[in-house]
């Protein structure tokens, strides 16, 4: 198979586990792969953000000034970077009381895409039509 | 024979998921089937050598020596290594480091990936 | 979807789980998610098994636990090593850990 669909679901919430963070580091290495895959292989992260990762998802994050560490606000807004989808758990953010307004884009760093809200429905269907699943 | 891929992010002492990993990896062997281990996180405390097994604490040098004997590709994240103050010196015998796209180029090509997430 | 999903904890913090949906699912408790299957907490049984499933636990982090068959609800299926490799090479299609 040429294109591996893989479904990053990130489920924790920021800085205390390290996880959150991995889920998109690694998701963002897909853009190095290739030296490692044949040609005309390719793999495609979807990232996820459900349940009390949404907390990551909150911009004007002040881990850097604070604590000298990127924060997970950067990480989302290099997933936007390298053009991975980065798909937001709607139910979830209501449930936290996230508006839109209060997440980041990544348009200074000349980004495209943007954090897509959707319903969890449509984070099901990224499960269901992944090659695998991995959950951070 | 078919290709599992393990994707392992909990710490050795204080979590026993890498003692799973290590038993269903010896499993997934015994079967016939190819099994590659991406270590992260936490989880690289596996690969330092010269590890003392206090009967009260889980080890992981021998176990992954004796997969690594196997056959088993085992890869640890140098950034998550590195951060902990492993060197590559200090690493158990034919572990390889690389970058995240080593787990992402192996899952590619693996019929079953198990990515054990958690702390 | 043919989904194997691997219980480790017994109080989840995440509510994933219940949200997942699969034509198959299959339950796999290992470490503390063995509680799942063995213990009943005010005399019920754990809520998860209720979901529609298939489940599994395995033998060695059960008697680790100092817990044996006996323990084990009827709904559960006690497994090895071995048998979970031929559960996510035969039955699943695609497997995540909780």
């Amino acid at each position: 198979m040429a294109d591996i669909k893989l479904a990053f679901l990130i489920q924790r919430p920021p800085y205390k586990s390290e996880n959150p963070k991995l889920g998109l580091t690694h998701a963002i290495s897909y853009q190095t792969v290739e030296i490692l895959l044949e040609d005309g292989e390719t793999v495609t992260p979807t990232v996820c953000v459900v349940g009390e990762g949404v907390l990551g998802c909150v911009k004007d994050q002040k881990a850097m000034e604070l604590y000298g560490i990127t924060s997970t606000e950067m990480h989302v807004k290099s997933c936007l970077l390298v053009d991975l989808d980065v798909l937001v758990c709607k139910e979830d953010l209501a449930r936290f009381g996230i508006s839109e307004d209060m997440m980041p884009d990544a348009e200074d760093m000349g980004a495209d895409k943007t954090i897509q809200v959707v319903p969890y429905a449509e984070i099901q269907k990224v499960i269901e039509n992944a090659n695998h699943v991995l959950f951070f | 024979m078919a290709v599992l891929t393990i994707g392992i992010f909990s710490s050795l002492v204080g979590s026993m998921t890498p003692d799973f990993m290590f038993k269903l990896s010896e499993a997934a062997l015994e079967k016939g089937h190819k099994v590659n281990i991406w270590v992260s996180g936490n989880a690289v405390s596996l690969i330092k050598n010269h590890q003392k097994h206090l009967k009260d604490y889980s080890t992981g040098e021998k176990p992954l020596a004796a997969l690594i004997q196997k056959g088993v590709e085992v890869c640890t994240c140098e950034a998550c290594t590195l951060a902990r103050g492993i060197q590559k010196p200090d690493a158990v015998e034919g572990v390889q480091w690389n970058a995240m796209h080593w787990y992402l180029a192996k899952v590619h090509g693996s019929d079953r990936v198990l990515h054990m997430g958690g702390e | 979807m043919k989904l194997a999903v691997f219980v480790s904890d017994f109080k989840l913090d995440v509510d994933t789980l219940d949200r997942l949906k699969a034509d198959k699912l299959g339950i796999i408790l290992v470490q503390n998610g063995v509680y799942h299957a063995t213990l009943k907490e005010n005399g019920a049984a754990s809520s998860l098994l209720k979901k529609s499933a298939t489940f599994y636990a395995l033998k060695d982090d059960i008697e680790t636990r100092g817990l044996g068959s006996a323990a084990v609800d009827g709904s559960v299926k006690t497994v090895s090593y071995g048998d979970i490799v031929d559960l996510i090479f035969n039955d699943y299609d695609k497997i995540a850990w909780l």
